[in-house]
């Protein structure tokens, strides 16, 4: 078994191999872009992340006969659920004026918050054929997955707007505030994903946190009560209610329910939190780049 | 052989995979010592994370206008080898080059399963990075290249294994890269359609610089390719004229064999 010619050119260390792709122009395949980079690589695969959105969206309603019609039936239904429970069975208020309301809309934004950070955890493990196949920036991925969310939100909201009235709700300009704050929802959730994501390719261990984490969340975020009239006025509720997850609960809720005052505070947390989540989430995600696909 | 300029320039490349189930330490041999061995055997279903050196110090550089077969047996590290070329899988360490952009064809760039045939002809365009007025431009010549009539309006999990590898390969043929990989997309689907798939390949091949192949198909290589490279055990076993390479290679199995049939 005597070895092959050896090619004269092989390079003999790393050196040799720099220059000889140095003089013939020829870049690295192996490394991760600078993150200027790599957002101009997101930035020219928007259409991908917009594609890959609808068409994940699409395809969780279309495996039964009813297919799309269950994305507006399905709210539809946990509202009229929640009519049920709380409205004519149990009547409690728990210090809300609108009980049924509250925490509808707490729970569709909640549900939305909790499961694109979930899919986006997944990302990773979920699409390894797209990965294995394709080179592209990561990010995409968890991105996607928060735009996707955001498809199934909206008519869920659109759902809720037109039972509102039903509840004792008056219609109000502050109605259309909604789109930024969905704007502002979406940038939180896509930057969060990118953390999940992050943190379950560091350790897949991690996949089973997350539903402890999810569940912890639902309780101190307010979702089915009302944080000032639990936790009263103390620091301890001052952080419950601006931690992200009750700031954007409180911030749809403010804008959908005639007794929630408007409150500039929430809206400077809800941009400040999706700023930092967003560069921090990115940040992050970025510089693991080279790991993704490895498993 | 070196007349034109390079390529690609992989210089001692080691690629590292983990792989999640199985047991731990699956890969290793059994404990002679008894305490040891009771130990692993509690352990072992805790952490079964098994690390697979795959390749392990491979260097060669290619040229424009090559196209270079890359033959060893199953699980000698060759597919590993040129998806890390095509930046797919991290090196562990280790440097790779190329010269503008590198693309692997194969017919396992499985895309959604769930989604129809349209639509996963759409993503797998814009994901390679066209804008959406090039995926509508190269959708029709895919639907062609890939033959399966209606079926594209369908979910890809209706789809029987052939149909769903000529779509694929069709997707993933539809840019003309600067590098090209491809991974055993050859030997799949009819007679047919293997003809045109070896057609496109042919064109690619003419306008895309450097094709590297990966085949189990001495025959496919020593025929289609200018140069070979022998993988065994993630490294180079030797590097040249396809004939030569062919040659070693079909000789090494053959004593396997003969080492095998003998004990």
């Amino acid at each position: 078994m005597t070895p092959g010619p050896p090619d004269s050119e092989t390079p003999a260390s790393a050196a040799e191999a720099a220059a000889l792709a140095h003089r013939f122009g020829l870049t690295r395949v192996d490394l991760v872009p600078t993150f200027r980079d790599y957002l101009r690589q997101l930035w020219t695969r928007r259409s991908f992340i917009a594609e890959l959105a609808v068409a994940n969206a699409y395809s969780r309603n279309q495996n039964n006969y009813l297919g799309q019609l269950w994305a507006t039936l399905n709210p539809l239904m946990l509202a009229g659920s929640y009519f049920l429970i709380f409205g004519l069975l149990l009547k409690t208020s728990r210090g809300v004026d609108n009980f049924i309301a509250f925490l509808t809309i707490g729970i569709f934004i909640f549900s939305f918050i909790a499961a694109s950070v979930t899919a986006g955890a997944k990302s990773m493990t979920s699409n390894q054929n797209l990965i294995r196949a394709i080179r592209f920036p990561r990010a995409a991925l968890p991105i996607s997955v928060a735009l996707s969310e955001i498809l199934t939100l909206l008519p869920a909201l659109g759902v809720l707007l037109v039972v509102l009235p039903f509840t004792g709700e008056p219609v109000r300009a502050d109605w259309l505030l909604l789109p930024p704050a969905v704007v502002l929802l979406f940038a939180f959730c896509a930057g969060a994903g990118m953390l999940a994501a992050r943190l379950v390719s560091a350790s897949r261990d991690m996949l089973n946190l997350i539903p402890v984490s999810v569940r912890l969340l639902r309780y101190v975020s307010g979702v089915f009560f009302s944080i000032t009239a639990y936790a009263g006025h103390g620091w301890i509720s001052l952080v419950l209610q601006y931690q992200p997850v009750s700031v954007y609960l409180n911030l749809v809720r403010s804008l959908m329910l005639a007794e929630d005052k408007q409150d500039p505070l929430l809206w400077l947390f809800a941009v400040v939190w999706a700023a930092v989540f967003l560069i921090v989430g990115s940040l992050t995600f970025w510089r693991a780049e080279h790991r993704y696909g490895r498993d | 052989m070196a007349a034109t300029d390079p390529s690609v320039v992989v210089h001692d490349v080691h690629v590292r995979y983990r792989t999640f189930g199985g047991k731990r330490n699956a890969l290793r041999p059994p404990d002679e010592n008894g305490l040891s061995r009771l130990l692993g055997r509690a352990t072992e279903h805790v952490g079964a994370v098994t690390e697979i050196h795959a390749v392990r110090g491979v260097s060669f550089v290619a040229h424009e206008g090559e196209s270079i077969g890359i033959i060893g047996r199953n699980g000698s590290g060759k597919s590993t080898l040129l998806r890390a070329v095509a930046g797919l899988i991290p090196t562990a360490s280790g440097e790779v080059y190329a010269k503008g952009n590198v693309a692997l064809l194969g017919v396992n760039a499985a895309l959604m399963s769930s989604l129809s045939g349209t639509r996963n002809v759409t993503l797998g365009c814009l994901a390679q990075g066209m804008t959406r007025r090039q995926a509508k431009a190269v959708y029709e010549e895919i639907v062609e290249l890939a033959g399966i009539g209606e079926f594209i309006q369908l979910p890809m999990k209706a789809y029987s294994s052939g149909m769903a590898a000529r779509l694929r390969f069709a997707i993933s043929s539809a840019t003309t890269p600067d590098v090209l990989i491809i991974d055993e997309a050859l030997a799949t689907g009819d007679a047919e359609f293997r003809i045109r798939s070896a057609e496109r390949v042919e064109e690619i091949r003419a306008e895309a610089g450097t094709v590297l192949i990966v085949s189990h198909s001495l025959s496919s290589v020593t025929s289609m390719c200018s140069r070979a490279i022998w993988i065994e055990e993630g490294t180079v076993r030797a590097d040249g004229d396809p004939e030569e390479v062919g040659a070693m290679y079909t000789e090494f199995v053959a004593q396997r064999r003969g080492r095998k049939g003998g004990s």
